[in-house]
């Protein structure tokens, strides 16, 4: 399947922004989690058009497609991990570095993972492993890359793949709400402690077409209601990854410390 | 996967072929947004009050059809008619930068609505009058268009002295948010971009009275420092381009950490 078509038959766009054809072929790398599927996969094939990357997912078969659908397949590093292993990522994260001499100048947390479930049946299992994945993880992986012994002060820019969720509430999210809370709090917190050598910032999207919404768009009628409810018209993945594109590249030089909504004004349509 | 043919030489911030209204062009964040927009191929209406800074601006712009005119945005009655006409003559607008304000530093004791009031007019009503000329058919171009205000900071900070320029800047974000669901049949989008403290003439002229310490905590409050024109430039291109067609009702903030910290 080619992620890369635009389903709507919307016009492609191709190319970097601007002077920020970097990286490729160097060993400056941006690592992006959660690339094995959904939006981090999407994000990861169109950030591979100008960056090498590390390509970070659970499930190593479909890293491997997520690896073959990226541009100059064999210039990506593969990091093959659960991230719900909370206590191993810096073991796991320092020899996949080590063993390579990676230099990781770019981090995108896109791993997260939910849970729907109303707040009298949530159990604390299932919220830690919410909460691990979409906050801790990004946390813990942050920690470790502005290390001198681990990244040296490699780390240029940041962005954490948030959600809308973070703003608002909705029925059965409470905790996924809240994983999503602390990402962006955690997300400002970083960008004042770690400016100015490091930027950091987050992306909140609305629902794109992906294999991860394809189910729910066939369904005429939850189609047309969350059509609607987006007053642009559901989302190609490829708009959010060019929000994450600008916001790791120099044109975003002074953007640190923020939230950037990237939805088609889901969120402003309050009567959706 | 094979490469797509020319990739490489075509520019996600293009803006070839469109046309874009960006007032303040004689000074500051809209002279600066001027000169990006002509580097990414779009033809330029520059407009400003201060019409000997305009003409200086020529030479700062690269390609043509570029249009300059001299107009005070405080007539905002005036301004929907004057958009019709400039689109009759020089061909319908794809964007809208209002990026011209002015400042209003003032105890509120002080505050009179002599003294406040073209602030008002200039900074916010101004906006709204822009959005109204812009969605008027034979102005906007049929393939959709992006309304960008520059707001501030100060639309969600607060200082003392402020309340005016603060009011002025934060009444844009609730403009653009409505404006935004109420555009996008019409294929408008209507974002924000606000900045902190940049490097403009209006702020050397805030700033003359401040001594070295006080400019030196305006300075630590920003953890990246103080911004530059071109550092909002760029996002204010970012979100006219295709790169930002699915943003509507959005604030993007530009400020080096500013209110984050």
């Amino acid at each position: 399947m080619d992620y890369r078509i635009r389903i709507d038959g919307g016009r492609r766009l191709h190319g970097a922004l601007g002077n920020t054809r970097v990286s490729m072929n160097s060993n400056n790398l941006t690592l992006i989690t959660g690339a094995s599927s959904g939006t981090g996969r999407q994000i990861a094939v169109h950030l591979s058009q100008t960056r090498r990357l590390i390509l970070h997912g659970r499930d190593s078969t479909r890293l491997l497609e997520t690896r073959a659908l990226c541009r100059n397949p064999a210039d990506h590093v593969l990091w093959n991990f659960d991230l719900r292993e909370g206590d191993e990522i810096e073991a796991s994260l320092e020899h996949l570095i080590q063993a390579d001499q990676l230099a990781i100048e770019g981090f995108v947390h896109s791993a997260g993972t939910l849970k729907i479930q109303p707040l009298r049946l949530v159990d604390r299992g299932a919220a830690h492993e919410i909460i691990d994945v979409n906050f801790m993880a990004a946390l813990e992986i942050l920690r470790l890359l502005v290390r001198k012994k681990i990244n040296d002060k490699h780390l240029r820019g940041v962005v954490f793949i948030s959600s809308t969720a973070s703003k608002f509430g909705a029925r059965g999210f409470s905790v996924y709400c809240a994983s999503k809370g602390a990402l962006d709090a955690f997300m400002r917190a970083a960008a004042v402690e770690l400016a100015p050598d490091v930027r950091v910032n987050s992306v909140l999207p609305g629902a794109t077409r992906s294999a991860m919404t394809a189910a729910m768009l066939s369904d005429t009628e939850l189609r047309s209601r969350m059509e609607a409810d987006y007053p642009l018209g559901i989302g190609d993945p490829d708009d959010v990854a060019w929000a994450v594109e600008y916001l790791l590249s120099d044109k975003a030089r002074w953007i640190t410390g923020q939230e950037f909504v990237v939805d088609g004004g889901r969120t402003v349509n309050i009567t959706a | 996967m094979s490469d797509p043919g020319n990739s490489e030489f075509l520019n996600p911030l293009s803006l070839e072929s469109r046309r874009v209204l960006v007032t303040g062009a004689a000074s500051g964040i809209g002279r600066a947004t001027c000169r990006l927009l002509s580097r990414l191929n779009a033809r330029v209406v520059a407009v400003d009050v201060d019409e000997p800074g305009l003409e200086s601006l020529d030479q700062d712009l690269t390609g043509e059809g570029h249009a300059r005119f001299g107009f005070d945005l405080a007539d905002v009655e005036r301004i929907p008619a004057w958009m019709a006409e400039l689109a009759l003559a020089g061909g319908p607008l794809s964007g809208v930068v209002h990026a011209a304000g002015l400042p209003c530093v003032q105890p509120l004791r002080l505050l009179t609505p002599a003294l406040y009031r073209k602030v008002l007019l200039v900074n916010t009503e101004a906006a709204l009058a822009l959005a109204r000329g812009f969605q008027k058919k034979a102005v906007g171009d049929p393939r959709g268009g992006s309304i960008v205000f520059i707001s501030s900071v100060m639309a969600s900070a607060g200082a003392s002295g402020a309340a005016v320029y603060s009011l002025s800047k934060a009444a844009l974000h609730g403009l653009a948010r409505s404006l935004a669901i109420e555009l996008a049949p019409g294929k408008i989008r209507v974002n924000c971009v606000a900045p902190g403290f940049v490097q403009t003439p209006m702020f050397d002229r805030m700033s003359s009275p401040w001594d070295t310490q006080q400019r030196a905590r305006v300075e630590a409050d920003h953890p990246l420092g103080l911004g530059t024109p071109v550092d909002v430039a760029n996002s204010i291109a970012f979100l006219l381009a295709d790169t930002g067609r699915w943003i509507t009702g959005s604030v993007l903030t530009v400020d080096g950490g500013y209110t984050a910290h």
